[in-house]
């Protein structure tokens, strides 16, 4: 079963304390949703996570084995993917070589071509299959986040850490992004949504995890989680708190149309 | 059944076919047969450069270095040691293999310009001492190098140049063509992305300054056996700098343009130094780099891509490419 577990994690810059103490654990093909405001270290637990910083306190392991400290190509490897916040296709690389990087970096003794009809299948669900041998760079914005999207199910991971997926799309992607996730979590794999998107946020996750300043400040049920006074703290301030609204989620999004009249 | 063959390799072999003929054309000139092979040398340069920055994204200063460590190695080898060419060559590549291996650890966290600086300080380094250890290493007088055998002939000299290029070209294409070729391209283009696909980046931009090195050492040890002498001119940032544009007015994100562009470049040099119009010959000395300049600087803005790149890429790569989705995408529909 995938499990990661973070345990006790303290990451700083400098005076600057990013990660204070976050401990939490997923259990098989769990769906969570990763928020907290700016600058509440969402990026940087991805970043440990991954291997691109090594934590100055606290350990982390991927089913069953510590990965804290390992490179992130090794963690990668042993089942943890991720996007980034900004789009990273290798853009002066053709979108089927794009797909082939992580399928040959995790398959040393195969070839391109084993993995062609793969690459394929993913591209068509993608939608974006008739652009198999034009340069990532002449991709349209949304069609390179697509193809990131891609690239990581060439990777296989146990868990996917998407960073920001919504941000900045067309509706229309939306939809395949949401698609998307729905097929590869029905395919045993795990979530980490880390999203602005209040709306898309509660409407996928099934476990909320925010951050703030660092700390864990909430862990559970996204609707109980979005009635949390710390949580509502840290989003709204003190003032709101004190008017005892609880819209987390903008207007509209279920459950919080009854609080803004 | 009908036989495809590739256009590529029709091309390929229609130009080393040249290349192997031309001594006869060449053979009464021994000065033009030393140009072409000059030639030769830098476009092994131009080419192994490209396979370091503009393939793996390594932009680094310190190629001819390697070259000049090379020939350095094998030059003292002989004098001190009594060593043959050989053995000298060997050495000399071996030794350049061995501090790409230190430059490539010590670079791994410098990317970008504070690698160009980074290779700039240890090309201009070791120049220096090449300089000031004149006890050592004959300093601004340079070190003279035997020929690679008695008797050696200018259409052999040509021969063994040819001989490195076509093997050094072939070598390189593969590595390029290979999974580790397309882990560099991916490592340049993002060396957190491709680290985050699971591309171990640590080991292939040590193994590319390895490698690229090895290559730059072992051309730079045979050459200069050629050319009977190496000074520490040889490493300087302007022959350096040399190498990097022509490798930028052939393409530098393509082997072969890289090389073609280095071996034009470097023909057209010399062409340019007397030139006949309507009878009256000028003579343009130090001006012909005046004239590269510009079709450097034409180059970078409007054809960044190089002026051999985009022909090779409409020629052959476009079209190989879209080929090879389009049948597999067509093999795909049968099967389905």
């Amino acid at each position: 079963m995938i499990e990661l577990e973070v345990r006790d994690v303290f990451k700083s810059f400098g005076g600057i304390q990013a990660l204070n103490g976050v401990r939490f654990k997923i259990e098989g093909n769990e769906l969570i949703g990763l928020i907290g405001p700016n600058g509440a270290g969402k990026t940087t637990l991805t970043n440990v996570l991954d291997g691109v910083y090594k934590p100055t306190g606290g350990q982390v392991w991927l089913n069953g084995e510590r990965v804290d400290g390992l490179p992130p190509h090794e963690i990668a490897r042993r089942g943890l993917g991720r996007t980034f916040q900004v789009t990273r296709a290798f853009r002066r690389m053709t979108v089927l070589e794009n797909m082939y990087v992580p399928a040959m970096a995790l398959h040393p003794a195969k070839r391109k071509r084993d993995f062609y009809d793969k690459a394929m299948e993913v591209l068509e669900f993608l939608t974006i299959e008739h652009l198999a041998s034009d340069y990532a760079r002449s991709l349209s914005g949304g069609q390179q986040k697509l193809l990131e999207l891609g690239r990581l199910l060439m990777l296989d991971p146990d868990i996917i850490i998407l960073d920001e997926p919504f941000a900045g799309v067309h509706p229309k992607l939306m939809e395949t992004i949401y698609e998307y996730i729905e097929v590869v979590h029905g395919q045993s794999k795990a979530f980490i949504i880390i999203s602005h998107d209040m709306e898309s946020i509660f409407a996928l996750s099934k476990r909320l995890l925010v951050l703030n300043f660092g700390e864990l400040i909430a862990d559970g049920n996204p609707e109980v989680v979005r009635q949390d006074p710390n949580v509502i703290e840290a989003y709204l301030g003190e003032e709101e708190e004190e008017e005892g609204t609880e819209i987390i989620a903008p207007p509209g999004v279920a459950g919080s149309e009854g609080n803004d009249a | 059944m009908k036989l495809r063959i590739d256009l590529r390799w029709i091309a390929a072999v229609v130009l080393v076919g040249l290349l192997v003929a031309a001594p006869l054309y060449l053979k009464d000139s021994p000065y033009q047969m030393a140009v072409v092979t000059g030639a030769f040398f830098y476009a092994i340069l131009a080419s192994s450069w490209t396979l370091l920055a503009g393939i793996a994204g390594q932009f680094s200063f310190a190629h001819m270095a390697f070259a000049g460590i090379g020939a350095y190695t094998t030059g003292l080898l002989a004098r001190d040691l009594g060593a043959t060419p050989l053995q000298g060559i060997i050495a000399g590549t071996l030794l350049a293999g061995v501090v790409g291996l230190i430059i490539g650890f010590l670079c791994l966290r410098l990317r970008a310009a504070y690698l160009a600086l980074f290779t700039i300080a240890f090309s201009e380094l070791l120049r220096i001492v090449l300089l000031t250890e004149f006890q050592f290493t004959e300093g601004s007088n340079g070190l003279q190098l035997s020929k690679l055998w008695a008797e050696i002939t200018g259409t052999q000299e040509y021969y063994v140049m040819l001989v490195l290029l076509v093997g050094g070209m072939a070598f390189m294409y593969w590595l390029a063509g290979s999974r580790i070729g397309l882990f560099l391209r991916s490592m340049r283009e993002d060396q957190e992305a491709a680290s985050a696909m699971g591309v171990n980046v640590v080991l292939y931009k040590v193994l590319i300054f390895v490698i690229t090195s090895l290559i730059a050492g072992l051309a730079g040890a045979v050459f200069y056996h050629q050319v009977g002498i190496v000074t520490p001119n040889t490493i300087e940032i302007l022959q350096m700098s040399l190498v990097i544009a022509m490798a930028v007015i052939g393409g530098i994100e393509s082997l072969l343009g890289a090389a073609i562009g280095a071996f034009l470049t470097r023909i057209g040099l010399e062409l340019l130094r007397e030139v006949t119009i309507f009878g009256v010959q000028i003579e343009f000395g130090a001006w012909r780099y005046a004239a590269f300049g510009l079709l450097l600087m034409f180059t970078l803005r409007f054809a960044q891509n190089g002026l051999i790149y985009p022909i090779i890429d409409r020629l052959f790569m476009k079209r190989a490419r879209e080929e090879t989705v389009a049948k597999r995408a067509q093999t795909t529909e049968g099967e389905s």
